[in-house]
């Protein structure tokens, strides 16, 4: 699956990219986390609050820090 | 993770919290007899003399100040568990000005915000129809009116002080937005935000609603990174509040930031929007300024302008606001904060 991070690189949003790769290597499957930091791009994806996620291209959490347990349940899920 | 695994979890977090809250009140009904102990026992320090007097508040404030925070920050998280700025955003499209920049500012209170997000939050608003005076009404509430600063100053001094800091704030935000409204600056928004505002509005984000121990959870979550984030700030500002109460006579402060004198106010103000601190950070230096005879008004007017005028989230609007209209945003929000402090110098 496609996991898109956005965030223009505060504290928040380094941790929510951390996050994001931990749940992917702890899946197996094959993921690729992409991050965003352009706001031009996030604006033209409906993101108005960071850090965002996205997975697929479906926005799924956006304005707080989701954990790697989180994220890792929405990838197996 | 098995539904069974989780259920106990957050069962064991339950029992956690419930041990939490009587623990928190035992260490708060302490705190003041073990920290005089400490300062005037333990070290051997003199009562009353300078250093004595600067070293008790330390140890009374430090545990005071957290153990606040905690419960504030917990509370306000799970409140905001239930505020999704999405549909903030569909309240406040196509609102006319007036009750638009009322709303704004009424939801800028509760809306979670960190000045990272002001700028997707700003074009976001812009391009689902919201007026550019609307939005910066909830600009300027979003963080001018903290909302861990208003249950800390609720905690700290009473519903009253709680009350003007936010009506003051509501005022301003209302009354900003409208004057910014009014100016029709859309043309001095960057060239790349005009482009982006020409798109069509994105449709609607569907999020799935937290169950109640979800909330908790988020909520426990909100107080680690919170806390966990801003301590090395209040510690700051406990030491400045601890040598203002120590050291620097009521005599000064009451010259410097009492009601009689014009310069004050704008004193204060000068002092605090290079002051990049916390919402938290700056409760004590706060409550030491009130302890030594600074005037309510210069304090409130100190107050708001380190936590809603910071040099931090203007950097990050100016890569969307032309300089022009970066200035007279910040000079409208900073002539607001002005009228405020002379007001209540003048009134209280």
């Amino acid at each position: 699956m496609l996991i898109e991070v956005f965030g223009p690189g505060c504290m928040k949003c380094q941790t929510m990219e951390k996050h994001a790769k931990e749940a992917a290597a702890q899946s197996g499957g094959e993921h690729q986390v992409v991050k965003i930091s352009d706001y031009a791009a996030m604006v033209a994806r409906g993101v108005l609050s960071t850090p965002a996620l996205a997975l697929d291209g479906q926005v799924k959490f956006q304005g707080r820090v989701a954990s790697a347990d989180e994220i890792l349940a929405l990838l197996k899920g | 993770m098995s539904d069974g695994s989780l259920q106990s979890s957050s069962f064991r977090r339950g029992g956690w919290l419930l041990l939490a809250l009587p623990l928190w009140v035992f260490l708060y009904a302490v705190n003041h007899t073990v920290s005089e102990w400490v300062a005037f026992r333990l070290l051997g320090l003199t009562p009353k003399s300078h250093l004595g007097e600067a070293v008790a508040f330390l140890f009374y404030d430090t545990p005071k100040v957290l153990l606040l925070l905690t419960l504030v920050v917990f509370i306000v998280t799970f409140i905001q568990t239930f505020v999704n700025p999405g549909r903030v955003r569909d309240a406040l499209s196509r609102r006319r000005p007036g009750l638009g920049n009322a709303l704004a500012s009424l939801f800028g209170i509760v809306t979670p915000f960190c000045s990272c997000s002001a700028v997707p939050l700003f074009i976001g608003f812009l391009r689902a129809g919201v007026p550019l005076g609307v939005t910066f009404s909830f600009l300027v509430a979003a963080p001018m009116i903290n909302e861990v600063a208003l249950g800390m100053l609720f905690a700290m001094f009473g519903w009253k002080i709680a009350a003007l800091y936010a009506g003051t704030g509501l005022a301003i935000a209302f009354t900003s937005g409208l004057i910014l409204g009014q100016l029709h600056m859309e043309r001095h928004l960057e060239g790349w935000v005009q482009d982006a505002l020409k798109g069509p509005a994105v449709g609607e984000l569907e999020e799935e609603t937290p169950t109640l121990s979800a909330r908790i959870e988020l909520a426990v979550q909100g107080v680690k990174e919170i806390v966990g984030k801003v301590w090395p700030y209040i510690l700051a500002g406990i030491a400045v509040g601890a040598f203002i109460h120590g050291y620097v006579p009521e005599s000064l402060m009451a010259g410097l930031l009492g009601k009689n004198h014009w310069y004050s106010v704008p004193l204060a103000v000068l002092i605090g929007v290079p002051l990049y601190s916390n919402a938290a950070g700056v409760m004590p230096i706060v409550e030491a300024l009130l302890g030594k005879g600074a005037a309510l008004g210069s304090t409130l007017a100190f107050m708001m302008a380190v936590i809603g005028l910071s040099l931090p989230e203007t950097i990050i609007l100016s890569k969307v606001m032309r300089p022009r209209l970066i200035a007279t945003f910040v000079s409208v929000v900073a002539l607001g904060i002005l009228l405020v402090g002379y007001l209540f110098n003048a009134i209280l």
